[in-house]
């Protein structure tokens, strides 16, 4: 039995050992927005954050959560007003088929809570393990710098 | 002509589900009582089934079936030709082929009774190489093709699934005519598409009996065919629903695990759902075909074309069912003319068999293979004549009336523009320092054919609401639909809404795929939406308000228990006179240390017809693009004797956000497209000259010219050690 706050909320599940976060996320709680790309930890499709930091749960254990705090794709709106990463993915072409969308969001969120006025070549850094099928990234960037605008007002 | 809605760069409004994680793709469908599907594969490319042992597996809790070939009907299955069976019958062809499937509670529950089914194989001869596969006495893939369902009559050896011609003048008397006869022979690899989400499915038989689907499928309506083929079941037993598709690129047309997900789901009488891993997407996808191309051409003294003969042999794999065209073969041979009159031409495709991972359509298929090696001869040509590229490539362009290899005339031919275009936004002539080089590339792709239904309805708030029953596998082709709908009806975009269909509501709807949605769905869209708009004025005039809003006609029809709605059936079965034009130029740095290629900026030009939604249009070429970027420098499913070592998506290499070089894109719009509004296509136009263009700069920055893809470091670096011993 493990105890972790997802979104705000505080869930107790039974996990065996070898489940990982994402099927817990998925399969135990419902939360399908994280998707399963790769399960290797390279695509980015998985991506949460764990106590604020970006983590691939595909490769991260249910347990390993236990007593802390995980935001996934689902947690980014407030009040039901999306995220203005959401937002800005949705304004300027940022996603397409968009499986890769909320990992994309969810580590562009932490890029911006952790440098809210990123240059091109931050945010290349720092959505590195973030792959995208679709849209050749040039958007994304286009979306985070313009996430980042309001910010700069 | 200047539109309202039509052209605007609407952002996706169709997106709040996909930004907050609220869509739910196939593999996030989920109902009562669902259990897992997972197939056991075979590890050898060409053997036997002495025996096949289920029990442990079946006794193992919470495995609900244990399902081999000898439990199902003996169905072969396919899209155009029938040839792969639904699991092995007593002998697998190649590495990944499923020999048994499973149902069990859980997914790891299921992946632990895989490994507890007993398979005792016998080797058999394999073949692997499509050259090897051609000649007398080598190993038969399947000894009897030509008995398959949907196979093509002609087959000049047992391995040969299907032959594809294009012929214009005669090309023997063309080559006596030429002062010059150059051939080369190029090899391009094999390639996952990379769509990160892997193949989904849910299957589900409901208590009408009536089989109900959720898959990652682009053609719904071809699917509830092959399933009722596959299944042996009336279509009306079918229903298919349609979920948004994390990405196609022509990966997402066939059956997949379907038809085994159903006899699980009839077996245990549960719903079963079927996700493929990404390491059986590499193992057992239906990827890009590996090709070995060789042209021989006959230019004049002068450097023009006259006579050209084209040999591309596909490495089919294992099985044709994964192909969807009548010709079971790759249409994109037909760029082995490039975008030039050349009045003598031959091109031969042959797909063949081998004991390789059945391949099947992507992204334009076979023209990323055909314009690589097309490309790179008009280069190699060019510089055994000393003429610059791209004058060379002027010279022999397509003009208005020439006629493709298909035989279509063509017109409104701006291929000249648009080659210009991409050598004034590159600075094709600006003198550049040692290891730096420029190479440009064209090609043409057709607008898309095929057939859509769409219905509209006046709601009694006075929106419309569009049905469709095209899935959305991300293009944004809703949003242009959306917009196409209010452009004619005087509405705003917020006003339109898409509702999809499910295969009861229309009777069919060719799905998408070929460059075909904004010209096929665009087109039943803008009928429909007429027709509505006709109802709506003479519904006015009866009113006696001609300006009344459309709610309170709406209303008004309502209230005589009529609803106003109108639908279009539009079939386009011929591409026409009109292609698009793509000219691209890479600039690239070579590392004369290592051999790494960097590619320091890029310019792509596109003739286009009527943007109705430029962020997506431009998304089209950036995505494009970046996949002809990764399948020039990087993309490779490495195989030995049949066996896939880059079996996973650490291994596959596909670009990162960190290899995009700076880029110029230039449009040439030209209202004369077939699509509403006189739009054309735009998917596949962005990817085919990308490997060519960034092979035609490495030569010009190094000398050194790559003949196979992808173009890695190492072969640059080889290839420069080779010329330094030479000298």
């Amino acid at each position: 039995m493990i105890r972790l706050t997802v979104n705000g909320q505080s869930h107790d599940v039974e996990v065996p050992t070898y489940r990982t976060l994402l099927d817990c996320l998925r399969y135990d709680l419902g939360l399908t927005g994280s998707k399963e790309g790769c399960s290797v930890g390279v695509c980015g499709a998985c991506t949460v954050l764990l106590d604020g930091k970006m983590i691939s749960s595909c490769i991260a254990l249910a347990v390993f959560a236990d007593g802390r705090e995980v935001t996934t794709v689902e947690g980014l709106a407030e009040d039901e007003r999306l995220h203005p990463v959401q937002q800005a993915f949705m304004d300027a072409g940022g996603f397409q088929c968009g499986i890769c969308t909320p990992g994309q969001v969810v580590a562009a969120k932490a890029l911006l809570d952790a440098i809210p006025n990123p240059s091109d070549t931050e945010i290349r850094e720092w959505m590195l393990g973030n792959l995208c099928r679709c849209t050749g990234y040039y958007k994304i960037v286009e979306s985070i710098r313009a996430a980042a605008q309001p910010s700069r007002a | 002509m200047a539109h309202r809605i039509v052209g605007q760069p609407i952002g996706r409004l169709d997106g709040a589900e996909k930004v907050s994680g609220a869509a739910l793709y196939s593999a996030d469908v989920t109902l009562p009582g669902l259990v897992w599907g997972k197939a056991l594969r075979s590890p050898l490319p060409h053997a036997r089934i002495l025996r096949l042992d289920t029990s442990r597996a079946r006794a193992l809790p919470g495995v609900l079936a244990v399902l081999t070939a000898r439990d199902l009907p003996d169905i072969l299955v396919g899209r155009r030709m029938f040839d792969m069976p639904l699991l092995a019958r007593d002998r697998v062809r190649f590495i990944g082929e499923r020999v048994a499937v499973v149902a069990a509670l859980d997914p790891d529950l299921a992946e632990e009774a895989l490994a507890l089914i007993e398979v005792e194989y016998e080797d058999l001869p394999a073949v692997f190489d499509p050259i090897e596969a051609l000649e007398p006495g080598a190993p038969l893939v399947h000894e009897n093709p030509g008995a398959y369902e949907g196979a093509p009559p002609e087959r000049p050896h047992a391995n040969v699934q299907s032959v594809l011609r294009f012929k214009l003048g005669d090309v023997e008397a063309g080559f006596r005519e030429a002062d010059h006869i150059f051939e080369h022979t190029f090899r391009t690899q094999l390639a996952h598409h990379g769509y990160l989400e892997p193949h989904a499915g849910v299957v589900a038989i409901d208590e009408d009996d009536r089989v109900q689907v959720w898959a990652s499928n682009k053609m719904p309506f071809r699917l509830k065919e092959l399933l009722s083929h596959a299944l042996a079941l009336p279509p009306a037993r079918i229903r298919v629903n349609l979920t948004p598709i994390g990405g196609d690129f022509g990966g997402k047309g066939s059956l997949m695990d379907l038809p085994l997900a159903y006899h699980l789901a009839r077996v245990t009488r549960r719903p079963v759902k079927m996700v493929m891993s990404y390491t059986e997407e590499l193992m057992a996808g239906n990827p890009r075909h590996p090709s070995v191309i060789t042209l021989r051409t006959g230019v004049t003294n002068d450097g023009g074309l006259v006579a050209r003969h084209v040999t591309a042999l596909f490495n089919s794999g294992a099985y044709a069912a994964f192909k969807p065209a009548p010709s079971v073969n790759l249409g994109g041979s037909s760029m082995g003319a490039g975008v030039y009159r050349i009045p003598h031409l031959l091109i031969e495709g042959f797909c063949v068999y081998t004991n390789n991972i059945p391949c099947g359509h992507a992204r334009s298929p076979g023209e990323p293979q055909m314009v690589f090696a097309e490309e790179s001869h008009m280069d190699m040509i060019a510089k055994a004549l000393s003429l610059d590229p791209a004058e060379f490539r002027r010279r022999n362009l397509l003009r208005d009336g020439d006629v493709l290899p298909n035989g279509h005339h063509l017109e409104h031919v701006r291929a000249k523009e648009t080659l210009e275009a991409a050598l004034k936004a590159s600075e094709w002539s600006k003198p550049k320092p040692p290891w730096i080089g420029r190479g440009v590339a064209m090609t043409h792709r057709h607008i898309g054919v095929g057939f859509t239904n769409a219905h509209v309805r006046l709601e009694t708030k006075g929106t419309v609401t569009l049905t469709i029953g095209l899935p959305d596998t991300g293009t944004g082709a809703h949003m242009v639909l959306r917009q196409v709908v209010a452009e004619v009806l005087g509405l705003s975009i917020e006003e339109v809404q898409i509702e999809l269909a499910t295969t009861d509501t229309f009777e069919t709807d060719s799905g998408v795929g070929g460059s075909r949605v904004t010209h096929t769905g665009g087109r039943a869209a803008y009928h429909a939406a007429e027709k509505l708009k006709e109802q709506i004025q003479a519904e006015a005039a009866k009113l006696g308000t001609p300006d009344a809003s459309f709610a309170t006609i709406a209303q008004a029809a309502a209230r005589e228990g009529r609803t106003l709605e109108a639908s279009h059936f539009y079939d386009a079965k011929a591409h026409g006179a009109v292609t698009s034009f793509t000219a691209q130029v890479a600039e690239v740095a070579v590392d004369p240390t290592t051999g790494q290629v960097t590619v320091r900026r890029f310019t792509t030009a596109h003739d286009v017809g009527t943007i109705i939604n430029p962020i997506g249009h431009q998304g089209q070429i950036e995505g494009g693009l970046i996949q002809g970027l990764g399948f020039a420098l990087m993309e490779e499913l490495k195989t030995d004797e049949g066996r896939i070592s880059t079996l996973s998506l650490g291994d596959f290499k596909l670009p990162t956000i960190r290899d995009i070089p700076p880029l110029t894109t230039v449009i040439l719009e030209d209202p004369v497209g077939p699509g509403p509004f006189r739009a054309k296509a735009i998917g596949e136009g962005s990817i085919s000259a990308v490997a060519p263009a960034i092979a035609n700069a490495v030569a010009d920055a190094c000398g050194i010219r790559i003949l196979d893809l992808p173009i890695t470091a190492e072969k640059v670096y080889f290839a420069l050690k080779a010329r330094e011993q030479r000298s």
